[in-house]
């Protein structure tokens, strides 16, 4: 029965010319999304994977030359670009995609499209992300607020019941049909998308594509089923729209938006400015507030002439300036590790807060699934983040090392490093998270869009009669 | 009565806020009758056959069909029955046949041949070339036909038809009668809502007269003529 009623809308929807129009317009755009996309990530992975290997090349082609203006002169670690990034460019936009490591220094994040974007460019951008998002749930609601709504209007609907058939066989008969004229516009979407992601990335794209296409279809049938609820208990295929365009911008634009505003109340972030004036203060004068430079150097170089029962620095059994510098760095990346330790932390918990706007808005969980599947999502950047400041402090202690162990008395700004060293620090390797740790670490969006689709299968479950008349 | 009838009202009773549509309504319909009910727009009629449906459910008192309460049992009372009202609704872009398999599919729960379907659009008085046009631009007696169609071939022996002919040409009107009584003849049981005097005391077995919910006469048509059934009628719509 199901199967008939299936293939009986699925005509219908065939044959409707209207549906036909929406189709080829929304699955046009899909394409087009993610040509655009995908063109744009290809030329920027292209960039990217040039910049990385110059920047590495520069690096250990450098002239001899002191070890800490080596540190100083510095290089980029830039972000690999993920399979799937052109469909969800995620948190990219917002955070950037290259960090420049140098001494001294956690540099923020460059490349940051959003920043130079005007507001229309920001609203006009469509990813396919946007379109899965936002326009195919729409499209889902003008297909099938009137599923029974319409029909009740028509009188069929008296007909059909008049049969004996189960309003909940109904409904997923609906819903069956429903899907596959949908499946007609989305499965060649899919077909492109795996088409491209086959072309750069191979297996580990595919299991990500397949991922993300459980994610939509869990959100697609979510909303259809949902449609399908309020057609069957509206009144009128007219009301059962507003009030599913009301459930639409409810969830799409206005509910992650609150989201987003309650998060940062919740969990404040400071200003750019205010960030980097509280770190430039614990810089100089320890994170405690108490203890300027002048009073630290002059305590290490105390505890250092007593220790090796020497008075002059020149005396000791390594370079100073050597040493110095690295005790500097590594008071240094306290106050980073305490500062952006904050930062971090109160962005995860801007984050969780977030997450919670699910419970009244499926969107929010899919959001973070679909970024987080894509590799873009905000705990992905900070992976990369850590990997990049570790890198650059690693790099820093080979430079103050070499020139603590190597340099003569009082000459440490002279010492030259030569190419062994630069190679000696090794290049700047970075594996993302693989999709397992990805989905173990979404465990909480999982469990909210498994929540809702559980949620609304009971409640259909639940609806035993059908108000025909 | 020895046996009970396939289709049963015990003191049905429905109210809309102050109107009452149906007080305390007893109508028993057997195999091989027609029952016709009659009265004033906004008697009950509907409401009478819609409870047999379960598109509404009494206040108080039941429907039964084939001796099952038809609100506990809404699924399995609506097995061997049809339902006609007084436009069958179909799917416009739906062919007649196409329109007909699915009905009937749904409602045997398998799916029946096209030659057995052309039978009986072609018994309920389609011509082929109608069977195959989209029903979108069908008059209202061609829609009754595939009404009927879908009765003949769910094989349903109780039909409930609200003023299934109201509005039909004369001719349209007498073919879908002598259907009925082709239906009848095989043991099916009418429930029959009209305001056609005339076909009601042709076609019908027995007619029921109703006003504001009540069953206020009831006997067999072949106990009175045509004038004497509209001087009764008369007479109860004016007290
Ligand atoms: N859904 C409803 N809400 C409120 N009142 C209703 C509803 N359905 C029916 N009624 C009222 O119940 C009464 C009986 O209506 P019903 O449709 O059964 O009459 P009927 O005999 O079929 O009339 P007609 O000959 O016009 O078809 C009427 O007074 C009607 O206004
Ligand atoms: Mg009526």
């Amino acid at each position: 029965m199901i199967a008939t009623i299936a293939a009986k809308e699925f005509r219908e929807l065939v044959r409707d010319g209207r549906f036909r129009w929406a189709a080829v317009v929304v699955g046009s755009l899909l394409i087009v999304a993610a040509l655009a996309g995908w063109t744009a990530w290809r030329t920027q992975a292209q960039t990217r994977d040039a910049a990385q290997s110059t920047m590495q090349a520069m690096w250990f082609n450098q002239p001899a030359k002191n070890p800490h203006s080596a540190a100083h002169y510095g290089l980029w670690a830039f972000k690999p670009q993920m399979p799937l990034g052109f469909i969800d460019r995620g948190v990219d936009p917002y955070t950037g995609t290259a960090s420049w490591l140098e001494a001294h220094r956690q540099n923020e994040f460059r490349f940051r499209p959003a920043m130079d974007a005007t507001a229309a460019q920001r609203f006009g951008e469509w990813t396919t992300a946007g379109v899965l998002q936002l326009l195919v749930p729409l499209l889902i609601i003008l297909l099938a607020h009137g599923a029974f709504a319409g029909e009740r209007e028509r009188g069929t609907l008296r007909q059909l019941a008049s049969l004996g058939v189960p309003a909940r066989t109904l409904l997923i008969g609906k819903a069956v049909g429903i899907g596959g004229a949908m499946g007609l516009l989305l499965v060649p979407v899919a077909a492109v998308g795996a088409a491209l992601v086959m072309r750069d990335s191979g297996a580990d794209g595919l299991f990500r594509l397949f991922a993300l296409g459980g994610v939509y279809f869990a959100y697609f049938t979510l909303f259809l089923v949902l449609t399908l609820f309020v057609s069957a208990r509206a009144a009128s295929a007219r009301g059962a729209l507003i009030v599913l365009l009301s459930l639409w911008a409810w969830n799409g634009l206005v509910a992650p938006r609150l989201a987003a505003d309650m998060a940062r109340g919740v969990a404040p972030t400071p200003t750019a400015r205010a960030f980097s004036a509280d770190v430039q203060r614990s810089l100089a004068n320890g994170v405690d507030g108490h203890s300027p430079a002048s009073t630290r150097n002059r305590l290490l170089q105390d505890s250092l002439l007593a220790a090796h029962g020497v008075s002059h620095v020149d005396s000791l059994p390594f370079n100073y300036s050597g040493y110095s510098m690295q005790r500097g760095e590594e008071h240094a990346n306290g106050v980073f590790d305490h500062h952006f330790g904050e930062l971090w932390a109160q962005y995860a918990a801007q984050d969780r807060a977030q997450l919670a706007g699910a419970v009244v808005a499926p969107l929010v969980a899919v959001r973070q699934l679909s970024m987080a599947i894509a590799g873009t999502d905000f705990a992905q950047h900070r992976a990369f983040a850590d990997a990049a400041e570790s890198y650059r402090r690693l790099l820093n202690k080979a430079m103050n090392d070499a020139i603590a162990d190597h340099a003569a008395p009082g000459q440490g700004f002279s010492y030259l490093g030569d190419s062994t060293l630069w190679a000696g620090v090794g290049p700047f390797e970075y594996e993302a998270p693989g999709l397992g740790r990805v989905l173990v670490a979404q465990a909480p969006s999982l469990l909210f869009v498994t929540a809702w689709l559980f949620a609304l299968v009971v409640t259909v479950r639940r609806e035993r009669r059908l108000s025909v008349l | 009565m020895a046996y009970s009838p396939l289709l049963e009202a015990r003191g049905l009773t429905k109210r809309y806020g102050d109107t009452v549509a149906l007080d305390a309504l007893d109508l028993g319909v057997n195999s091989g009758e027609v029952y016709c009910l009659l009265g004033a727009n906004g008697a009950g009629k509907s409401t009478a056959i819609n409870c047999f449906l379960d598109f509404v459910r009494p206040d108080t008192g039941s429907a039964l069909i084939g001796g099952s309460v038809v609100a506990d049992d809404p699924i399995g009372t609506k097995q061997r029955l049809a339902y006609i009202p007084e436009t069958v609704m179909l799917y416009g872009n739906l062919s007649a046949v196409e329109n007909l398999e699915y009905f009937a599919t749904l409602a045997t729960g398998t799916r029946p041949a096209r030659p057995d379907l052309l039978k009986h659009l072609i018994t309920a008085g389609l011509t082929e070339v109608q069977a195959d046009q989209r029903v979108g631009g069908f008059s209202k007696g061609m829609r009754q036909k595939v009404g009927i169609a879908i009765a003949l071939a769910k094989g349903a022996d109780v039909l409930l038809l609200d003023e299934p002919t109201s509005g039909l040409d004369p001719k349209a009107s007498n073919e879908f009668h002598g259907l009925l009584g082709m239906l009848r003849a095989h043991g099916a049981a009418v429930l029959m809502a009209t305001h056609d005097l005339f076909r009601a005391k042709e076609s019908g077995t027995r007619v029921g007269i109703m006003k504001r919910g009540r069953k206020v006469a009831e006997l067999r048509t072949d106990e009175i003529g045509h004038a004497d059934l509209e001087q009764l009628y008369l007479q109860h719509m004016h007290d």
